[in-house]
């Protein structure tokens, strides 16, 4: 996947196709990533957070025990590590340790806050002028300077999705953000991370577009648009491989390429399993709906977000691979949440599914760990045996592999990032904080450091922020 | 009992107490207890309740020959919860209109309009509510037909049968840079017409004649309902958040012989000194620590404990997307747990969600606290009220046992794990 990347990403940087043979008719394509990372990590120096209770993000805890991070990775988890000369080492007794939280479903940056809604020159959540609007990447509507980023971080994330909105059919490419501060939405871009393609399914597009008289009007109107544009996507697909193919073979040599659809390149790149499918949808009918439509078109649903019936069908989510982004405790505010229980993701998981805990707020977005305890308790309650090491898999490894990036990140594990949490007490209690947060090993926010607080641009210079005397 | 005979029965029941029937005698015993009523909590204290009432609580209680015992132990017991603005009874799903009944934008009515008529008792929310342990609950208007004001809200009792405990029992009005435009489009004009109208309200009270007064931007009925506000019988709410609109909000206290709450008051912080000397209540979300607008440039984590430290009277309510009234008992509990994480003491944050609103809202003489001869509204916790992963091992209201079967719970209970799954569909399935 990050070698399929890198290669599109070069097909970006030299001329588009057609001066040279693709070496396979998937890279026919051009690019999966419009704007290239400029991330680096902050400044850092290794550390050993010492005698901590370590919750690993894929169901381990080890008492009493140290984590080196080392050159920005994990290397090493154990009871009384060596400490090495020139290691700073954090005394953490009494403190738990979590993975850096990741929030797969976010707005920060395209709903600045303090925002008007009256104005809409200040909201760039979705592009909303078509119900396919494939082609746009909320990327390019990011603001940085979003406050919300820094208390993410605070809040112990230190990656997350932002998706664009749930109003149309294709709302466009997402990206994968860390929440460290930079100049630009590309100095914090999540370095080869896959795109996702955010869609929506049941009430939201209808209701807006057939409020206006526009299609679709229905839930049968949405899935056949859906599929049309499915089979376009195929037919482009196609078109480009066998482009590629002439060209490979040498017949033809200089024969035009296919004309360019940026709309349809993003759906082709879902087909070719570059760009991850992040779905809006509540009801149970709505994701078998979608499930099967995925698999009429052979590619799979990566997340289904809000999927407030999830716990209706966990079996179908299981068997295709399909994690389900839940909040504990939102339903009934329309007729597809109507349903809504707090014991849904424990229900997903204890099927065997990938259950996830989302924000898609940025107060929710602090307090991750605080849905996962509310969903919990509501397991345990109905009789299900959760631990807080499984349960932290729901913010950390769950919504890593729903990235795509189970690789790198979600984890505590030799090899992997460091992006670590401190937190002062047990993270599913209301009153633990995160003392500190590692992002690639560096620290990132440090509570009790205000010289480790990052302070948005937006918020500089309010009379009514400044202390009262 | 049906709807429609609550509803009828809903005024016999106004001021007075709606006693429930042949409630049993119920004691808990050896239970961590906070009475709220000052103090620290009492650890292997005992409370006994029977007709409704709390007979006793505290330390060497004594139970009764003959009562329901409920063993304490590793529990913990409260008051049930009091959450100072919700649209309880007033909505049942938000995205479908005809069942929403909270605010209008239309004359003929508007510091008149009083929405106790449309309260549902049969709401599914007030049962989830009250599942999870809410009690008491302020119902508010969010719109009138003349802003600023929305209205007269409703004071609702939960527990079974009527829910109106009082209605008329508080004025309403919004002012900020989110509700301007309905007033031409300054906050300056909100302020004018709130002063201008309890002007006139009070010369409505020495004149007392019949008819329109001329000049007047207000009808007769606006002016009527603003009556009990400047003779101070029923506080005048005011939703603002910005520093500027408090202190605004404040000045009225000196102006005019009314009772002031603020609703809101995400920089009430600024005027806390203010506030306290004034003695104007705050009504906030202290989750909220991040501006949504810009007349909250000023939100900060530790509002609730700045205020608590000056001495306001605080109460909370959760003013986050649908936690207000969907998860009214259940999300206020966690609000009232982020208070304590950013400061505020955790005797000061439960009084927030218990006492302190029977204070403010006038009813301390009957509930809001666990002495004898209130209310029994109690809840039996299996740990600290304010964790998410605390549960409620019962919930009593007036000194009956409320049911936890939800309709979330009927869900759940339909769809719970099974091994092997059961052959037949889920509808047949915990069905009645």
């Amino acid at each position: 996947m990050r070698a399929a990347i890198a290669a599109c990403l070069l097909a970006l940087a030299v001329p588009p196709a057609g001066a040279q043979a693709p070496e396979s008719p998937r890279s026919a394509l051009p690019g999966a990533e419009f704007l290239p990372s400029s991330y680096r990590p902050l400044p850092r120096q290794d550390v050993i957070i010492a005698g901590a209770t370590i919750l690993d993000g894929i169901g381990n805890r080890h008492d009493q025990s140290d984590i080196l991070l080392q050159e920005g990775k994990i290397a090493a988890i154990g009871r009384n590590l060596p400490r090495p000369d020139g290691v700073r080492v954090i005394e953490a007794a009494g403190r738990w340790i979590t993975p850096g939280l990741i929030d797969i479903h976010s707005h920060n940056g395209t709903y600045m806050l303090p925002i008007v809604y009256e104005n809409p020159p200040t909201w760039d959540v979705a592009e909303v002028s078509s119900p396919n609007v494939a082609e746009t990447a909320i990327e390019h509507a990011i603001n940085a300077q979003d406050p919300a980023f820094g208390l993410a971080l605070a809040g112990g994330v230190t990656t997350l999705q932002v998706l664009p909105g749930s109003v149309t059919l294709f709302g466009g490419r997402s990206v994968v953000l860390k929440t460290v501060p930079g100049r630009t939405m590309q100095d914090i871009k999540f370095p080869d991370a896959a795109p996702g393609l955010k869609m929506a399914c049941g009430e939201n597009p209808k209701g807006n577009f057939g409020s206006k008289g526009q299609a679709p009007t229905s839930r049968q109107g949405e899935v056949a648009m859906m599929r049309a544009a499915w089979q376009n996507a195929r037919d482009y697909r196609d078109r480009w491989r066998r482009h590629g193919r002439r060209d490979a073979d040498g017949e033809r040599g200089g024969r035009e390429p296919p004309a360019r659809d940026l709309e349809l390149e993003t759906l082709a790149g879902v087909l070719d399993g570059e760009i991850r499918v992040h779905l809006h949808c509540y009801a149970a009918d709505d994701i078998a709906v979608m499930l099967s439509i995925a698999r009429e078109f052979d590619f799979r649903i990566a997340a289904i977000h809000h999927a407030v019936e999830a716990y209706k069908v966990p079996d179908l989510l299981a068997a295709a691979g399909t994690c389900a982004a839940v909040w504990p405790d939102w339903w009934g505010f329309k007729m597809e949440a109507f349903d809504g229980i707090r014991e849904n993701a424990a229900f997903v998981d204890a099927a065997g599914a990938c259950a996830i805990m989302h924000s898609d707020s940025p107060f929710i977005g602090q307090h991750l760990t605080l849905e996962a305890a509310k969903a919990m308790a509501a397991g345990r309650r109905a009789g299900l045996d959760i631990s807080r090491e499984r349960s932290i898999a729901w913010v950390t490894s769950n919504p890593a592999r729903a990235l795509g990036l189970d690789d790198r990140i979600g984890r505590l594990a030799t090899g992997f990032n460091a992006d670590v949490v401190l937190w002062s007490g047990d993270p599913f209690s209301i009153y633990s904080k995160p003392d500190q947060v590692y992002v690639d090993g560096a620290l990132a926010y440090d509570r009790n450091d205000p010289e480790r607080q990052p302070v948005p641009d937006l918020l500089l210079g309010h009379p009514a922020r400044e202390a009262v005397r | 009992m049906t709807a429609r005979l609550a509803m009828r029965l809903l005024p016999l029941c106004l001021g007075l107490a709606c006693a429930p029937t042949l409630a049993e005698t119920i004691a808990i015993v050896d239970a961590k207890i906070y009475t709220m009523t000052g103090g620290a909590p009492v650890e292997n204290g005992t409370i006994v309740m029977r007709d409704g009432r709390i007979v006793d609580a505290g330390a060497n209680v004594e139970v009764p020959a003959g009562a329901r015992r409920i063993e304490g132990r590793g529990l913990v017991v409260t008051p049930a919860l009091f959450n100072s603005a919700t649209q309880l009874g007033l909505t049942e799903v938000s995205s479908v209109g005809a069942t929403n009944d909270h605010g209008i934008s239309e004359a003929p009515l508007g510091a008149a309009f009083d929405i106790q008529y449309a309260l549902n008792p049969r709401s599914m929310l007030i049962r989830q509510a009250e599942a999870d342990g809410l009690g008491r609950a302020v119902s508010f208007p969010t719109s009138s037909g003349a802003a600023p004001f929305s209205g007269f809200g409703a004071l609702l009792h939960l527990g079974g049968g009527a829910i109106l405990e009082r209605a008329r029992f508080a004025m309403f009005a919004d002012v900020g840079g989110q509700s301007s435009g309905r007033a031409g489009g300054s906050r300056s004009a909100q302020w004018q017409l709130i002063r201008s109208a309890l002007d006139e309200a009070q010369a409505l009270r020495i004149a007392a004649k019949p008819g329109t007064p001329r000049d007047s931007s207000f009808s007769r009925l606006d002016l009527m309902a603003l009556k009990p506000v400047v003779e101070g019988a029923v506080p005048l709410v005011i939703d603002a958040n910005r520093e500027s609109d408090i202190r605004q909000a404040i000045a009225l206290t000196r102006d005019y012989p009314i009772r002031v709450v603020v609703k809101g008051g995400l920089e009430a912080w600024r005027a806390a000194g203010e506030l306290a000397a004034a003695g104007v209540a705050v009504i906030l979300d202290p989750s909220i620590n991040l501006p949504l607008y810009f007349d909250e440039l000023g939100a900060r984590a530790d509002n609730a404990a700045l205020l608590q430290r000056a001495g306001v009277l605080v109460a909370f309510r959760v003013n986050l997307s649908i936690h207000t009234t969907f998860n009214a008992g259940f999300a206020l509990r966690e609000v009232a747990g982020l208070a304590v994480a950013n400061g505020m003491d955790h005797h000061v944050a439960l009084a927030a969600i218990t006492s302190n609103p029977a204070r403010i809202w006038g009813v301390a003489d009957k509930g809001g606290a666990l002495a004898p001869g209130l209310d029994a509204d109690v809840v039996v916790w299996d740990g600290d009220p304010l964790e998410p992963l605390t549960g409620i091992v019962a919930v009593f209201l007036r000194g009956r046992e409320v049911s936890q079967a939800t309709r979330q719970i009927e869900l759940r209970d339909r769809y719970r794990p099974r091994t092997p799954a059961p052959a037949l569909p889920p509808a047949y399935r915990g069905t009645q």
